[in-house]
């Protein structure tokens, strides 16, 4: 089936292109920019801004394409075995494509080798947060409590392995307490766990509950960062916090399979990197409360790594608990 | 009675030339996206976000919202016609629609279907409008506990009510159980019954399913009676008569509670309700028996229930910014892209931009109506095409549905084979509802009661300290005496009860 598929590509493909991709003659056609999420989430709103801005830079057409499934491993999967042409790129979310390969059960079918890091787009960091009410005023009330009753306090994530779930291990082991885990399944469902006072606290990321954090109804505890989100100026970060350890985000960019040429990489860098620092980008952006973080070459490619040391490390802690 | 001078004003800004195109419009894309089979609510809506920007916020929301509940009324044409549900929430409506239009009578199908849709939309906004704040806030206490308890009185209800059939009904739900655990476990993590193949770990696609089940088999079984029409009967009327509405008048009532109740409640999805509004009409019925083999009344309440669950989700996307289905989670992408955020200061930041969105959930509803009731006939013409055109028009349709729905080839593959289990099950009489509930419940019962337990501390005890859990609970233990000892009354319900 696969290889019949992977034929059928390559032919469609030879006769549209003839020979390998040379920059001057990248891009000849449309560019597909696969998501691995479904569509209308915020990957994809994100994913659908960024495409329209850079096509015009590109010259060509860039369709975003929902390849969502398995937490994003049928499109983590379907964007590393594509052809490395430049003509299809991927959304990488770290650490979510990190957790994926590391977990054994999981038998991805990519590892860290798999993806060149293009460029990075958003940066959600992440944020504990409890109800408006609750008694738990700063982040030291709450791990205070969870340390002198370990297990009693729960703490919900967006789902298992997520950044959600690697900040809870972090702030165990920063502050030396046990919270009592509870995986939900989005950020919605939290919500209603925690406002309905089913969960304790809650970890999440800044753009999808800044604006409750804004209006007052629930408080926002920490920003598991090295500086405040520019949402929440009032939240502190878990770095002036004493928490150093404690850096968890949600990061967003694009990536091609391996073998793309070190040209076509350039070209699509130039155009994106063009959209992402462009203001009308800033300005959607802020909109729904994603800040932008734009990395390229070096520092992405850093970023990816040491994402991957840290993903590494408390995945296996995870996986050791199940 | 502030809320009603707002509405008022609501009414006024909806009902402006501009708005009630784009609601025009909306119900006229939503009834197109319904009818194709796979492009669903959530999907269709998605796709057409980019659509909404070059207008204004509130222009861009009133479409999207006609598109959502057009999107769910479009649904149940193909369903009527040629037993594919359009979307999901479709399902239970070619258990009876089909049959009616089988008897030539689908210009009554459609016909209170879209009656049914318009009452369960306009009261369940209706009840919004009254309701929105103190019962947005009381499903919160609604809990994973809770929600494990309605699964299980939802699944107990279907099966219990078989009657005679009970035991192939229990073997069904428990087949469509064991489809459900394939994918990864929702706690741990780590795929069950995927063999390797990644498509699988998100399990079974539903709607590749119930198109096989029900489409591709009625295909099957139509090709093997060498039919020239999909359907044979001569078409008897292009409207529901007198005497079908009187027979709708309660499954419309008890359909629009049943949909707005659960509606308000985070998570419970389209198809829940429509199931537990058919059961329901099923049991008050003083002929049983006539369910499945053409009841309007089955048609009716699934189709009101659709729709006033459709309008009744809106509470808690508006009132707490909490979207309770993957349709509603796309909508309130597209408020907050469009620079509204939906929650508890919505209703007080901007009451102009809500009350005109609530106006219009009205105004849809009665654009739907008008626009429904004469394309009625047109759509039952359809089946007059001759069978040979007609069967293979459903197939294409059916397999670029379950492709469409992912791109991928695998469901395609699902559809078709699930079409021949569903020959096989037809055959051998089996009802085919039980396992499609079960499908859709399975994952959410199970999900649900590890949550509870997570939040307990894996303590059982849990169920005991909360009242709402252990009264819905204690609903399967009372149909189970009930059948245990079988008194007179339940007597009448024999045969088939869902197929």
């Amino acid at each position: 089936m696969l290889i019949r598929r992977r034929t059928l590509l390559a032919a469609t493909a030879a006769t549209a292109v003839a020979g390998p991709a040379l920059a001057q003659n990248y891009p000849r056609r449309a560019v597909q920019l696969i998501v691995a999420f479904p569509a209308g989430g915020s990957t994809d709103v994100g994913a659908r801004i960024l495409a329209a801005a850079a096509e015009k830079d590109l010259g060509q057409t860039i369709t975003v394409v929902n390849k969502a499934g398995a937490g994003g491993q049928i499109g983590f999967t379907e964007v590393a075995r594509a052809r490395p042409d430049g003509y299809t790129l991927g959304f990488l979310n770290l650490p979510g494509v990190n957790t994926i390969m590391l977990d054994p059960e999981r038998k991805a079918a990519f590892n860290v080798d798999s993806f060149i890091p293009i460029i990075n787009q958003v940066l959600d960091p992440g944020l504990i947060w409890v109800k408006g009410d609750s008694p738990y005023k700063t982040l030291a009330d709450l791990t205070e409590a969870a340390r002198k009753a370990p297990g009693k306090i729960s703490a919900c994530t967006t789902g298992i392995l997520s950044d959600d779930h690697l900040a809870i291990l972090m702030v165990q082991e920063a502050a030396k307490c046990e919270f009592r885990i509870v995986h939900f399944d989005g950020g919605a469902q939290q919500i209603t766990g925690v406002l309905g006072g089913h969960v304790d606290c809650a970890f999440d990321n800044v753009g999808g509950v800044f604006k409750r954090v804004q209006s007052g109804e629930v408080r926002g505890l920490a920003v598991t960062d090295v500086e405040r989100s520019k949402f929440l100026p009032n939240v502190p970060c878990t770095k002036e916090l004493g928490m150093p350890t404690v850096i968890s985000s949600s990061t967003r960019g694009v990536g091609a399979p391996k073998g793309t040429s070190a040209d076509v990489v350039k070209v699509i860098e130039t155009a994106f990197l063009k959209a992402i620092k462009s203001p009308e980008m800033l300005q959607k952006m802020d909109a729904v409360g994603l800040a932008l973080k734009p990395m390229v070459g070096a520092e992405y490619a850093k970023y990816y790594a040491d994402t991957q040391a840290q993903a590494k490390k408390y995945t296996e802690w995870a996986l050791k608990q199940r | 009675m502030e809320a009603l001078g707002h509405l008022l004003q609501g009414f006024a800004a909806a009902l402006t030339p501009g708005y009630l195109l784009y609601a025009f419009v909306g119900c006229m894309l939503g009834t197109l996206i319904g009818v194709l089979p796979g492009l669903g609510p959530a999907a269709g809506t998605a796709i057409l976000i980019p659509l909404t920007f070059s207008l204004d916020a509130t222009g861009a929301i009133i479409m999207l919202c006609a598109i959502y509940y057009g999107a769910m009324y479009g649904g149940t044409i193909t369903s009527v016609l040629i037993n594919v549900p359009g979307e999901a929430a479709s399902v239970v409506t070619c258990i009876d629609g089909h049959q009616m239009a089988k008897q030539g009578r689908a210009g009554s199908a459609l016909g209170i279907a879209a009656i049914g849709s318009f009452v369960g939309g306009t009261l369940a906004t209706v009840a919004l409008v009254a309701v929105a704040m103190p019962l947005a806030s009381l499903a919160l206490k609604f809990g994973p506990a809770e929600f494990f308890a309605l699964m299980v009185a939802g699944l107990c209800l279907v099966v219990g009510l078989a009657g005679n059939n009970m035991l192939a009904a229990l073997l069904m739900t428990v087949i469509g159980l064991l489809f459900a655990m394939i994918g990864v476990d929702p706690v741990r993590g780590a795929p069950r019954f995927t063999f390797g193949v990644e498509e699988l770990y998100d399990g079974i696609g539903f709607v590749p399913v119930v198109m096989g089940l029900f489409g591709v088999a009625e295909l099957l079984l139509a090709a093997e009676k060498r039919q020239t029409h999909m359907v044979e009967a001569e078409l008897k009327s292009w409207m529901p008569t007198g005497a079908e509405c009187r027979q709708s008048v309660g499954a419309i009532g008890r359909g629009t509670v049943v949909g707005f109740v659960l509606g308000l409640i985070p998570g419970v999805g389209a198809i829940v309700p429509t199931f537990m509004a058919y059961v329901l009409e099923k049991r008050v019925s003083k002929t049983p028996e006539r369910f499945g083999k053409g009841a309007i009344e089955g048609v009716a309440s699934a189709e009101t229930a659709n729709n006033a669950y459709a309008n009744a989700s809106m509470v808690p996307l508006l009132a707490l910014g909490i979207p309770s289905s993957p349709t509603i989670a796309v909508l309130m992408g597209a408020f907050i892209v469009n620079g509204i955020t939906p929650g508890p200061f919505l209703f007080k930041e901007q009451p102009a931009l809500v009350w005109t969105v609530i106006a219009s959930f009205f105004v849809g509803n009665a654009l739907l109506l008008i626009l429904n009731l004469p394309l009625v006939g047109l759509w039952a013409k359809l089946l007059k095409i001759p069978f040979s055109y007609m069967c293979a028009g459903v197939l294409i349709f059916c397999v670029i549905g379950a492709y469409g729905l992912k791109q991928s080839l695998f469901d395609v593959w699902v559809m078709l084979g699930f079409g021949i289990l569903g020959y096989l099950l037809r055959k051998l009489d089996f009802p085919i509802a039980p396992a499609i509930l079960a499908l859709i419940l399975g994952p959410m019962m199970e999900k649900s009661l590890r949550t509870t337990l997570e939040i307990s501390g894996g303590s059982f005890a849990i169920f005991l300290d909360r009242p709402v859990a252990l009264a819905l609970l204690a609903i399967p233990v009372i149909v189970i005496a009930f059948l245990l000892f079988k008194p007179r009354s339940l007597a009448p319900l024999r045969e088939s009860d869902i197929e």
